[in-house]
């Protein structure tokens, strides 16, 4: 049990070096590391849970296996499986390969960490990892972009380290749920550096950008993955401790509807996608008991989604109005966009049954208020023209193997929830998506409102820690009474 | 006070993030951010005694706790190998911004 954790760990960074010396082989030593990747993930669903690896003498530094793990553990493995076929004929270097599975490896890692010090370090590593990702095109432009994102995270990070700190000096260990008997101080500090590194809320505003300029690929593995490993720890202290939840679930719902409202008006395919993640990442929080579920979901469509709006002809969805695009394509776009409103078939369908079941009331209005807009901002590429091409389609098969994985595992989700299918569960999504669909053809197609770039300048983006920095501290001290 | 000059010295870095127009000021600005956090995990380490942790014939004193210098010694690496990799981004940026000012990179790669 424990050697087989251990080694899956370990796995991924010496497959990275070893990619480095035998650069002939780097495609499928990555492909080979992501099915094992996801081998495990099944393993552990077998397991009784949690599996938990407790060194000697530890001071809290412990590693925890468990349900929740798994959820983000298949997430990490079909995104990067999904992310290689796509990459396969496009003639990437060894380099890159290497590090996208550095990137798997450390987010495996930060997905089962029970301790602030190993998930620090998870952490600072897949923050690299992305930045060499993202800059590797070495255009101005991307290295801009990934320097913003490494700036952000790490500062974000360091205050993170003083919360760590904190947490020690009360209990002399740095568990999770440490938490409790630490001042509020502690608490504003470590959710700051886990908010800002999951895209929460307007720490996440560095992410739209980000996202959406950043290659295909590696879009789809930010969106997809990368941001799950600020997400996770705080599901995983919600869980832990009951006192959080109030504060993370206000989060959720206030992430939701941030996201959503940006997503509602926004022209630009990529962008609206990155601001969706926002809001999806928001429905994560708003329930953590079935976060993991809804993170699987949520992690594959939009690699899915992701992947596709990096062969339509265009980014700009005014444009898109008018050039009909392959029937094929427009398949699977569809299929995505139908999963991430909630239509029954697929999982996304069953995540979303699942998130609302299990809100607290005042959250109700809120979400359901986010599921409208989502099924209003995905109406935009349902209702997209399309046409049977006469030439042949240049797509590389590695696309369609990658879309093949994601919806596939959209369709085979299913399975976690199937109880979701009832007659009254399946009325309420329909209805959202109508009145959605509705909203958009009445209103929303027209609109020519251009919302402003708002907060997302750097100076910007590091001011707002200061103020959520406040908001979080005050969160603590009224909230928690401690 | 001590501790007052360590939350010193990390506010200074964070003001210095934030207020500094050009960019190699602004990383310098974030790496005494990071020498303030790494000066005060010593500081709680130093809470119990100042003498060093090792194996000797001293009879028992007062010593340092071990754990945050051994966490703070992963977190200076982690730390150092960031700052390099900007630096090494800033000169790539540099010979299209030769004043590497903040605002102008910002405007020049906003889409």
């Amino acid at each position: 049990m424990n050697t087989i954790t251990i080694a899956w760990i370990a796995f991924p960074f010496f497959v990275g070096f070893v990619i480095y010396l035998l650069p002939k082989l780097d495609r499928y030593l990555s492909l080979g590391t992501a099915i094992v990747s996801a081998a495990y993930a099944f393993w552990l669903f077998l397991q009784p849970s949690p599996l938990k690896l407790i060194l000697l003498d530890n001071f809290g530094v412990t590693l925890e296996a468990d349900q929740l793990s798994g959820f983000f553990i298949l997430t990490n493995a079909l995104v990067t499986l999904a992310v290689i076929f796509y990459c396969w004929e496009t003639g990437k270097s060894a380099f890159f390969y290497a590090q996208a599975i550095i990137l798997h490896g450390s987010l495996n890692a930060a997905f089962v960490c029970s301790d602030f010090v190993s998930l620090y370090v998870a952490l600072e590593v897949s923050g690299i990892a992305a930045f060499l990702l993202i800059a590797y095109p070495r255009t101005d432009r991307s290295i801009w972009v990934g320097l913003r994102y490494l700036f952000i995270s790490n500062v974000a990070m360091l205050f993170y380290l003083i919360g760590a700190v904190l947490v020690y000096q009360a209990h002399h260990s740095f568990a999770f749920a440490g938490l409790r008997g630490s001042p509020p101080e502690a608490l504003a500090l470590i959710f700051l550096g886990l908010l800002v590194k999951g895209g929460i809320f307007v720490s996440g505003l560095w992410l739209p950008m980000t996202h959406s300029e950043s290659e295909t690929p590696v879009s789809a593995f930010l969106s997809g993955i990368v941001v799950k490993s600020g997400i996770f720890p705080i599901v995983r202290c919600a869980l832990v401790l009951d006192e959080i939840d109030p504060i993370v679930r206000f989060f959720g719902v206030a992430t939701a509807l941030l996201g959503v409202f940006y997503a509602v008006f926004e022209k630009d395919s990529k962008r609206m996608l990155a601001f969706h993640t926002v809001s999806q990442l928001g429905f994560v929080l708003a329930a953590p008991e079935v976060g993991g579920f809804y993170a699987l979901t949520h992690g594959l469509v939009k690699s899915a989604l992701f992947l596709i709006a990096g062969v339509l002809p265009s980014r700009n969805l005014k444009e898109l109005q008018h050039t009909p695009i392959d029937t094929p394509i427009w398949i699977a776009l569809v299929a995505a966009s139908f999963s991430i409103s909630g239509f029954p078939l697929l999982s996304g369908f069953g995540a979303k049954v699942l998130t609302m079941k299990n809100l607290v009331p005042w959250q109700v209005i809120g979400m359901n208020i986010a599921a409208l807009g989502t099924a209003i901002s995905f109406a935009k590429f349902i209702f997209l023209p399309h046409q049977k091409q006469e030439e042949k389609s240049n797509l590389r098969p590695g696309f369609w193997l990658a879309m093949i994985v994601l919806i596939g595992g959209l369709i085979g989700a299913n399975v976690v929830y199937y109880k979701a299918y009832s007659f009254e569960n399946i009325i309420k999504p329909l209805a959202t998506i109508a009145l959605g669909w509705l909203a958009y053809l009445l209103i929303f197609k027209h609109s020519k409102i251009k919302l402003p770039r708002f907060g997302e300048k750097f100076d910007d983006l590091v001011g707002f820690m200061s103020l959520i920095l406040i908001l979080l501290f005050w969160m603590g001290f009224a909230w928690l009474g401690i | 006070m001590l501790e007052a000059f360590v939350f010193a010295t990390i506010l200074c870095g964070f003001f210095g993030i934030i207020l500094k127009k050009n960019l190699v000021m602004k990383i310098v600005s974030m790496d005494v951010m990071s020498a303030g956090v790494v000066a005060y995990y010593v500081v709680v380490a130093s809470r119990d005694g100042f003498l060093t942790p090792i194996l000797s014939t001293v009879k028992n004193g007062s010593y340092a706790d071990p754990v945050p210098q051994a966490v703070i010694l992963t977190a200076i690496v982690i730390g150092l190998s960031i700052q390099a990799l900007m630096l090494v981004g800033v000169m790539k940026l540099s010979r299209d911004n030769p004043t590497l000012e903040c605002n102008e990179i910002e405007k020049n790669n906003t889409p």
